[in-house]
């Protein structure tokens, strides 16, 4: 059974965040780069804070302070002036104007505004309206931006292109590995890995060390080929470079579990023309020995996954690998390819999987309610659902802030697939403990 | 030269105009309650921030449906959840409600989806007992008819539906939020409804937010005084304790930025009398006390509650003192708790260095630069360059602000409290200062400080 759109107009305890706080993550994997949100008070303060919490780090976050003169005579002036302030006062390499309800209903001509002004910073113009697409569109507008502003054709390399995708630091670092250990040089759009996890050492440079240089992402319309991690979120810019550079690209799922981490390093392999090392092979191992550890505790139980499309696309693949159910696979994005992936698993692992697309989480409820899961994984926002149902909960996605440490750690590659064993079991038991 | 201009701001030279360094017998204010300059890494919130963040959210009995796009629903999603406490956990703070607005609604117009989403919120709580709608940015701009299509659906369901056209552009921070919070609080709700029984001494508790349950240790003592609470505004407050907030026979006004304005309403339409107090530290509490007291000539027994209450918190409180005493602090608040802790400092002997508000207004600042030190930093709006500017060039032994400067100062090495949602609170009166006192203590003293490389 397949809900992808919900009866309700009213909207309760949602799925999806709006386009520019996306936007602003895939910027803030840029080194020396700020995203100037063009848009009022809010725009920037309550991203922010989402950020703050979520990766427990502070973020830069420009305005161009509309208010009510904006709203009637339009925000040129204040986007002219703003830009001009935060190139005098903060030297960033690039700065991008991102874009919010207000100022696209307003009707601002950004990329006409940004076009006149010459100043030695790249300036990327952003559009994520926030009444279209939801967090996961407005990181893949952005990633396109960049690279639809900045790749350009210099002569090929023996690199690849990697775009990331709404993950964490642990991620990106375990991909790095994973890349180190293959010999792989790649290009990652966008890294976070350093930006958003700093070290505390004084002093504190003027930007955090790390993050995709602007080099790289000209140098993506050089590389062997591109795999985005997430097709949601990268695909977009993938899918250019393709067409436009004629990168060959590979619309990957995500590396979560054990199929689908084979399937990127066999990919990565066939891109570089070399085997896939003995090192990747012993973690594979472990991975699978983990799994097997743990499969009278793991076996059988029904799995609600909440989550954005490709992570919840490659978590319900590797809840099956691990003998559990994935009972229901949902997503806050509407997607009819989100909805195609989960089918492809139900048929080939013959799960009668309920896929919800655009739903949000009272919407979630509804089905956990009416199915009856063990364990639920989803955001912070899924606890009040697992209390009610008396069920498992394993924090996964965006944000995660009523525990530490979700974004240290990897759910990607078989490292990842490990530490994900761990929290899928340790939840159960813990539910175990106090029921 | 008393404004002067940080080094960050030199390509901005209008923000010197708010960054003063106070200088005794100067009657000097910096500029304040203005936009906030383009390009600016601001730190604050909007005016749809001051309406449903602060005042209108806490109320715990209403559906509170958010009319724009996706985002400003989520992001005043269950984070107040630990902060404003209420007494109804079951509904309050745990779910989200927005019309989520799409583009076809924004060509076409959002009136039929938002009329659509009250019903069906109600239907599905049909428990509550009002609904509050707040219109974000972009329903300014397409002219939807908020308050006839809450007009109507409040026929259609028997039970209140307020609309608060609190677009955030409308202003040039969360301080305008707040003032549409209290008018259409005070216009559609106060004197709705007549309290069972009213006694002569009965008070609304203005202005506090319950923030880590602060309420509830302040409300035992004005209790314990032989006063009555017929509402408190808006912490833990239902629809009908604002209903019938006219019957006090006082306004204790505690935010004073946020909430003179309902205070002054009252005052005018039903001749309740306001007083505005401070609740934190033991001078200002005791000061408040009495001053409630001496209205209701309830003088002798404030004076039991106070006797009382200090002896249970006295010997930790000269404990920290003896810890803290010395140690320089730079606050940052949205405003009055910048003026009401200066005064908490002094009690506990910490210098205050500098002092910044959000949204302050200038009788913020008067007070600020009455009560502050010499040489001392008043700053207006901070943006994140100020601010650490400001942390590596004054080095405070200790910075209290909020979520949004808390990884900065970490980053820098600086200790710090988070003043506005509180770290282990709550923070109030007597037993939340011992609260407060302790966390300063142990930030400053915590041991990883000495571990950071680099840190002199």
């Amino acid at each position: 059974m397949t809900q992808t759109k919900t009866e309700r107009s009213v909207t309760i305890n949602p799925g999806i965040l709006c386009q520019p706080i996306g936007a602003m993550q895939a910027v803030l994997g840029v080194h020396a780069a700020i995203p100037l949100v063009h848009g009022s008070q809010g725009c920037a303060a309550y991203p922010m804070r989402m950020f703050n919490r979520h990766f427990a780090e502070p973020v830069e976050i420009a305005l161009s302070s509309l208010g009510e003169d904006a709203a009637v005579f339009g925000g040129a002036d204040n986007l002219v002036k703003g830009v001009h302030a935060l190139a005098a006062r903060r030297h960033p390499e690039l700065i991008a104007v991102i874009t919010t309800c207000l100022s696209e209903t307003i009707g601002d001509d950004i990329d006409g505004i940004l076009r006149k002004i010459d100043l030695p910073v790249e300036l990327v113009p952003m559009h994520t309206p926030s009444y279209v697409g939801s967090h996961v569109t407005g990181y893949d507008n952005a990633v396109k931006a960049l690279v639809v502003k900045l790749a350009e054709q210099t002569g090929p390399t023996d690199k690849i292109n990697i775009t990331v995708g709404l993950l964490n630091p642990g991620d990106i670092r375990e991909l790095k590995s994973m890349l180190e250990i293959m010999r792989v040089k790649a290009n990652i759009l966008t890294d976070i890995s350093e930006t958003l996890d700093a070290p505390l050492r004084l002093p504190r440079p003027s930007f955090p060390t790390g993050g995709t240089t602007l080099k790289e992402i000209a140098d993506t319309a050089n590389s062997l080929g591109s795999i985005a991690l997430c097709k949601h979120a990268g695909g977009g810019a993938v899918a250019y470079l393709a067409n436009k550079h004629k990168v060959p690209m590979i619309l990957g799922a995500s590396p979560i579990g054990v199929a689908n981490t084979d399937a990127f390093l066999e990919n990565v392999s066939k891109l570089v023309g070399r085997p896939v090392p003995e090192q990747l092979r012993r973690d594979r191992g472990r991975l699978i020995d983990a799994m097997i550890d743990v499969q009278f505790k793991t076996v059988q139980k029904k799995v609600a996954i909440f989550a954005d499309p490709d992570v919840a696309s490659g978590m319900a693949r590797f809840v099956h690998e691990l003998g559990m159910e994935p009972s229901i696979v949902a997503t806050g994005t509407t997607s009819k390819e989100f909805v195609k992936d989960v089918q492809a698993i139900a048929s080939q692992t013959g799960h009668e999987i309920e896929i919800l697309s655009g739903c949000d989480l009272y919407g979630l409820q509804e089905a956990i309610k009416a199915d009856g899961v063990d364990l639920l994984m989803a955001n912070t926002h899924g606890k009040t659902i697992a209390d009610d149902e008396g069920i498992a909960f394993a924090r996964v996605g965006f944000p995660v802030y009523d525990r530490v440490g979700y974004q240290r750690r990897a759910i990607i590659g078989y490292n990842g697939g490990i530490n994900l064993v761990d929290l899928i079991t340790n939840s159960i038991l813990e539910h175990g403990d106090v029921s | 030269m008393p404004l002067t201009l940080l080094e960050c701001d030199i390509p901005i030279p209008e923000r010197e105009k708010h960054t003063y360094i106070k200088k005794s017998g100067e009657c000097i204010v910096p500029m304040c309650n203005v936009q906030t300059t383009p390009g600016d890494l601001t730190e604050r919130g909007c005016t749809y921030a001051g309406c449903m963040g602060v005042v209108g959210g806490p109320v715990k009995d209403v559906i509170h449906l958010v009319h724009g796009p996706i985002g400003c629903a989520y992001y005043t999603w269950g984070g107040g959840r630990r902060q404003n406490l209420s007494d109804n956990p079951e509904f309050h703070r745990k779910y989200c409600f927005s019309t989520s607005m799409q583009e076809a609604n924004i060509i076409f117009g959002g009136e039929q989806k938002l009329h659509k989403s009250i019903l069906e919120s109600y239907e599905r709580f049909p428990d509550v007992n009002g609904v509050f709608v707040y219109a974000t940015c972009v329903i300014g701009l397409i002219g939807d008819d908020i308050n006839n299509v809450c007009k109507k659906a409040s026929k259609e369901i028997g039970v209140p539906v307020i609309p608060f056209s609190c677009e955030g552009f409308r202003g040039v921070s969360q301080s305008l939020g707040h003032h549409i919070a209290n008018d259409v609080i005070f216009d559609r709700i106060v004197g709705t409804k007549e309290p069972d029984e009213v006694t002569p001494y009965d008070i609304n508790i203005i202005g506090d937010y319950n923030i880590q349950g602060d309420l509830w240790i302040i409300a035992p003592l004005f209790e314990a005084m032989g006063l009555r609470i017929l509402c408190t505004f808006t912490g833990n407050a239902s629809i009908d304790d604002l209903a019938m907030a006219h019957r006090a026979k006082l306004n204790v006004m505690h935010c004073q930025r946020s909430t003179p304005y309902i205070c002054q309403l009252m005052e005018e339409k039903y001749e309740l009398p306001y007083m505005p107090v401070s609740l934190f530290g033991i001078k200002q509490t005791s000061q408040a006390l009495r001053d409630v007291a001496s209205f209701f000539g309830l003088e002798e027994q404030a004076e039991m509650v106070i006797e009382s209450e200090i002896a249970k918190v006295l010997p930790q409180i000269e404990y920290y003192k003896e810890k803290l005493k010395g140690k320089r602090v730079f606050i940052y608040q949205g405003a009055p708790r910048a003026w009401h802790w200066i005064k908490l400092m002094d009690e506990l002997g910490m210098q205050v260095i500098g002092a910044a508000t959000t949204f302050g207004h200038t009788d913020d600042y008067e007070k600020i630069i009455e009560r502050i030190g010499d040489g001392a930093l008043v700053i207006d709006n901070p943006n994140s360059l100020e601010l650490k500017e400001i942390l590596v060039k004054y080095k405070p032994d200790l910075f209290i602000s909020g979520l949004k400067e808390k990884f900065l100062a970490y980053k820098l090495g600086v200790p710090f409290v988070n003043g506005h949602a509180y770290e282990n609170g709550p923070y109030a009166v007597y037993s939340g200062f011992v609260n407060f006192a302790r966390d300063m203590d142990m930030t400053m003293n915590h041991p990883a400080w000495k571990l950071i490389e680099g840190r002199t």
